[in-house]
């Protein structure tokens, strides 16, 4: 390709073919340098953001005395276990990731189901209120379980919820956010295909459950990726909603790791290793979904 | 009945607890029982309640900071990462990665970039051959708490504007580079007009999000040194689980947030809203 453009360079002169190429392949030399620029730039932000990980992964599989040196080994060799091994079998690691994945596995199924209903009835069904209930939904959008701890605990707690899985799975059904998502998913929906359910002699149920679920899919995977997410990451309300042992999440546990028994940094190292794994295996395998966690956002625009 | 179910748990977990949250905050005592109604006391003293004050300081400051970094940042990154060619996969996956640590987990991690003796920065510092910096100290405390919250989010929010980027139309671009428009140019009078709205979009949710810092707070920093870390969330938890009798303080401070938010997020519909009528 570059050899048949530079053929008409040896005949020089004013040649209007030659002056489009030279032109061309200015062009195609600053999109190139341009491009390489650019990867300049994204692979040392891109170092920045992910070198923290690597210290800690590093750290990790150092004993006391080796986090403790400097300068620091950048490769762990020989590998020292012991912090994992620790991790895994003296501290309740193993009980605290089920938890989590437990928790969050719950409430992601039952919100996917709770939200599409929810959006099909917003998006479609005639309501009084509707509109209303709507708006609600909107402005209380925003509001944090972290502002609302006092008056949640005390609910919970008159409920007789305490030290239960339902008080770490109940309070998070109510974020509005799915409900409002799965709506706008719904209106994207031609109307005709409802029409012609409808005409069949389908009821509303059988309308939802047949003909929009699997219509709405991408969308009910990306919003699992959204509340699954969020769930594992929670963290004020599993930390006051719960005080026995056996039902610390993750990030409680991991934070009680830091709390209490001094420092121990090849203990918090691996427990921070250790806890990035499932969400990382779960980015891996859904990448595209994670990605459109943002876009959920511009959705609303 | 497709509405019911989850419009019962909306009530009962959000609706219920908003209007509780007004009902505690009259009243003086402890969430264990024995509580009283005060009227209005709780506001009148709150200025003077100790850590009350600082604690909104603290989280102003934080999303003072945080906010502007965290989206100057992300939308730097978009803004290559939208026209480039090939691997932007790998970078997606990569600058998006710290979006999904949980907030107790990037403070673990910040402990060990933020050590005095053996941590990163120092590390880099000390091989550069400057002196050790105390981070975590009560002066540089808060700043590397927002720093950290910019490592966290600068991702989900370079998404966001990488997907607004694309939206744009070409031919405007096309138009601008053939009219001989520097990259520059471009970028102040065509990029920045059109994703006005988006910008506008991302610096109320982020501040919002920045209002809430609690969790890295308690791991990093202990809210200290002293109550230079200790934001609005975290002084909310102090006074219903530390004190016995700063309920009605909490939920005065609490209501304080959740106002401030409901009038952030009603700015943002009457923005969207006069767009393009309602939703």
């Amino acid at each position: 390709m570059t050899q048949a453009l530079d053929a008409p360079a040896a005949i020089g002169g004013m040649n209007p073919k030659r002056i489009a190429a030279d032109h061309a392949r200015v062009r195609r030399r600053r999109r190139r340098r341009n491009e390489l620029a650019r990867h300049c730039v994204l692979a040392l932000v891109t170092f920045i953001l992910v070198a923290p990980f690597y210290y800690v992964f590093l750290a990790s599989l150092k004993n006391a005395t080796e986090i403790f040196s400097y300068p620091p080994k950048l490769l762990p060799i020989p590998p020292y276990f012991g912090n994992y091994e620790k991790l895994l079998w003296h501290t309740g690691f193993l009980r605290w990731m089920f938890n989590t994945l437990f928790v969050a596995g719950s409430v992601t199924t039952l919100k996917i189901f709770l939200d599409s209903m929810a959006g099909y009835a917003l998006a479609k069904i005639e309501i009084a209120g509707k509109r209303a209930i709507f708006m609600l939904m909107l402005i209380l959008l925003m509001v944090p379980i972290g502002a609302l701890i006092v008056p949640l605990w005390s609910l919970v707690s008159s409920l007789g919820l305490t030290n239960t899985y339902l008080a770490l799975i109940l309070p998070p059904l109510a974020n509005p956010l799915g409900a409002i998502l799965m709506r706008q998913f719904i209106l994207g929906l031609p109307r005709d295909l409802e029409n012609a359910a409808r005409l069949d002699g389908l009821n509303e149920f059988a309308i939802y459950w047949r003909i929009v679920l699997p219509l709405i899919k991408p969308g009910l995977v990306v919003l699992a990726v959204i509340i699954f997410t969020d769930q594992f990451m929670s963290f004020i309300w599993p930390l006051i909603a719960t005080t026995s042992d056996d039902l610390q999440l993750l990030t409680v546990g991991v934070a009680a790791l830091r709390a209490h028994g001094g420092a121990n940094y090849g203990l918090w190292s691996a427990s921070a290793v250790m806890s990035l794994v499932p969400i990382g295996i779960f980015f891996f395998v859904l990448q595209r979904q994670f990605l459109a966690r943002s876009l959920a956002g511009a959705l609303k625009q | 009945m497709f509405l019911g179910p989850m419009f019962l748990c909306f009530i009962v977990f959000l609706v219920f607890p908003v209007i509780g949250t007004v009902w505690w905050s009259t009243r003086s005592g402890s969430i264990f029982g024995g509580t009283q109604f005060v009227g209005l006391d709780n506001f009148l003293q709150l200025p003077g309640v100790v850590g009350a004050g600082s604690s909104i300081q603290n989280t102003l400051v934080f999303a003072l900071l945080s906010v502007p970094l965290i989206l100057i940042g992300a939308l730097g990154v978009a803004l290559i990462l939208a026209r480039i060619e090939r691997g932007g996969s790998i970078y997606r996956f990569l600058v998006y990665f710290p979006v999904l640590v949980p907030g107790v987990v990037a403070a673990l991690i910040w402990l060990f970039l933020t050590n005095v003796d053996f941590g990163l920065f120092n590390d880099v510092i000390k091989a550069f051959g400057g002196l050790p910096v105390t981070w975590l100290g009560a002066d540089n405390a808060l700043t590397v708490l927002a720093v950290l919250d910019v490592w966290r989010n600068v991702g989900y929010w370079a998404m966001f504007f990488v997907a607004a980027i694309i939206g744009l139309p070409a031919e405007l671009y096309q138009a601008a580079e053939l009219d001989g428009a520097s990259a520059l140019a471009r970028f102040r009078y065509l990029t920045l007009p059109l994703l006005r709205r988006i910008i506008f979009f991302a610096v109320i949710v982020s501040t919002i999000w920045g209002l809430q810092v609690f969790d890295t707070a308690l791991v990093l920093t202990n809210g200290g040194p002293g109550t230079a870390t200790t934001t609005v969330i975290y002084r909310v938890w102090l006074y219903v689980f530390a004190s016995n009798n700063k309920v009605g303080f909490a939920s005065a401070i609490s209501l304080v947030l959740i106002l401030a938010i409901l009038a952030l997020t009603l700015i943002q519909m009457r923005l969207l809203r006069s767009r393009r009528g309602i939703d």
